[in-house]
């Protein structure tokens, strides 16, 4: 059983607040790419968090060669093949851009998608940007066709302006492309909204299957509604995971613990065991991205992935 | 007694005292000299118990007996004409089974091979024992931790942090100790 994020980043502006350098990340077993990003730093503008950082929007690079990836040549050594960049932003400001690479795995199944009205005054959502792996077929009808808010995974977090999970994505009557995603073998979506700026709202939806999960539970938290404390919204794993429940139970503190950071702070953050393999086989949960989503400056929710 | 595989490591291998006893003991042995490739000698042809017969007994020979009891302990025999007490240490440190210090009688070796043998039952025996205490405490101290976790951010009792730890462990077919281990790296994550 495999995953197809294979390596997660946080990259963080220095102390001008005009590069982007290495803030944490999550590599599994890629110590030499881990050894060759470590070092490395990112102007606006500049290599693929520098891009989306320039762009004000989450950006798919689907082919590192001949393109403005910077770690082009350790990346392939790994077989690392596509990145997905999303800059967290609180206003025009950058806080951090949080970027996964993935390995082209014939045996996958998943898709990582952004959503976009393209312009502010337009009220549907289209493909403007996608990994899909394998799934060809998914990709062509994933493109063709827009959603309305409210409609669709992206849709519904894009009315909501919060996260949306769906644990049986094939059966759900929201979601447009079930019976496609069906087929496709996807089973699970988390659509999240990103950078929702003046000229354009994004959306990002992660589709994943049973067997190439995209975590190993993954949650959604939100401020109560006196905003004094994070409750958790809603928790899903393939298996039932009693202990991970047990701790959802909780409610989180600004500034207390690694979630109660994300919330004082508004910067993604990575807790755990950076070194470890990804295992989903593994009963206890290693580590943690945790991702805000921010909206006019003001936290909205948290994502957090368990690996 | 069964026919033991000896790996016999002799300083001057023209010396035929211990071969000679060995082979009238009726022993299966394989003689040689010490050198940098013991230990994967010893891995190579996995004797049943090792005898030295050295004039010194160097360092690099205790780190190698402290390797190889790490690895996969035997019952190991030194004779030698170096009584230091620091070499008596270093023996004693590396679990050497007996040593004994300046000339012997050919006509003990099989005793000696005896007497070793059950001491390195012995000593497996309360080796295995502290392993299981020690593994034991270690358990001990994860689960106090791991409802100590559970008291503070459930509000459990110590009563109820215990049984819903055991509940857990239950449910997933694992020791408390694992799953203390499991809440413990939880905590760890939302810290």
């Amino acid at each position: 059983m495999k995953t197809f994020i294979k390596v997660t980043e946080i990259w963080v502006p220095d102390k001008q607040r005009t590069h982007l350098e290495f803030g944490s990340g999550l590599y599994g077993g890629l110590i030499e790419f881990k050894a060759a990003s470590e070092q490395q730093q990112f102007a606006y503008n500049e290599g693929l968090p520098g891009k989306a950082w320039a762009e004000g929007r989450p950006l798919v690079l689907k082919e590192f060669e001949q393109s403005y990836f910077k770690r082009t040549a350790a990346a392939k050594a790994v077989g690392l093949t596509c990145g997905i960049a999303i800059p967290v932003f609180s206003g025009d400001f950058l806080l951090a851009v949080v970027v996964f690479l993935c390995a082209d795995d014939e045996h996958h199944a998943g898709a990582i998608e952004v959503w976009s009205n393209q312009h502010s005054s337009e009220q549907s959502l289209t493909v403007i940007d996608g990994y899909y792996g394998s799934l060809h077929h998914f990709e062509q009808i994933s493109r063709d066709i827009s959603v309305a808010k409210d409609q669709g995974l992206a849709g519904l977090a894009w009315a909501q302006g919060l996260p949306v999970l769906i644990d049986d994505i094939s059966k759900a009557d929201g979601f447009i492309r079930a019976n496609d995603a069906k087929q496709a073998g996807i089973t699970m979506g988390i659509g999240i909204p990103v950078s929702d700026n003046l000229s354009a709202s994004y959306i990002m939806t992660f589709l994943s299957a049973k067997a190439t999960p995209l975590a190993k539970r993954i949650q959604i938290w939100v401020p109560d509604l006196q905003g004094e404390q994070l409750i958790c919204l809603e928790g899903y794993s393939k298996k039932p995971n009693e202990l991970a429940q047990l701790f959802e139970t909780t409610t989180v503190t600004k500034g207390v613990g690694a979630l109660g950071r994300v919330w004082l702070t508004g910067m993604p953050v990575i807790t755990g065991d950076h070194e470890l393999d990804y295992n989903p086989e593994l009963i206890s949960l290693s580590s943690m991205l945790a991702i805000p989503v921010i909206e006019q400056g003001r936290l909205k929710a948290i994502v957090s992935f368990l690996f | 007694m069964n026919k033991l595989n000896v790996l016999l490591i002799e300083q001057d291998p023209n010396i035929s005292l211990l071969e000679n006893e060995l082979k009238e003991i009726g022993f299966i042995y394989l003689k040689t000299q010490y050198d940098s490739t013991f230990l994967r000698l010893v891995t190579d042809i996995a004797p049943n118990i090792i005898i030295f017969n050295l004039d010194i007994c160097s360092n690099t020979l205790f780190s190698d007996l402290k390797t190889l009891n790490q690895q996969s302990a035997l019952p190991i025999i030194i004779f030698t004409r170096d009584g230091h007490v620091g070499t008596i240490e270093l023996a004693i440190k590396a679990d050497v089974c007996a040593l004994i210090v300046g000339d012997f009688e050919q006509k003990r070796l099989a005793s000696i091979i005896n007497v070793a043998m059950a001491r390195f039952k012995h000593q497996q025996v309360l080796k295995t024992a502290l392993e299981e205490a020690c593994a034991k405490l270690e358990d001990r101290k994860l689960i106090d931790r791991a409802k100590a976790i559970l008291i503070k951010t459930q509000n459990f009792s110590e009563d109820e942090a215990y049984h819903t730890l055991r509940k857990l462990a239950m449910d997933r077919n694992i020791s408390l100790g694992e799953m203390a281990k499991n809440v413990l790296a939880m905590s760890e994550l939302f810290k």
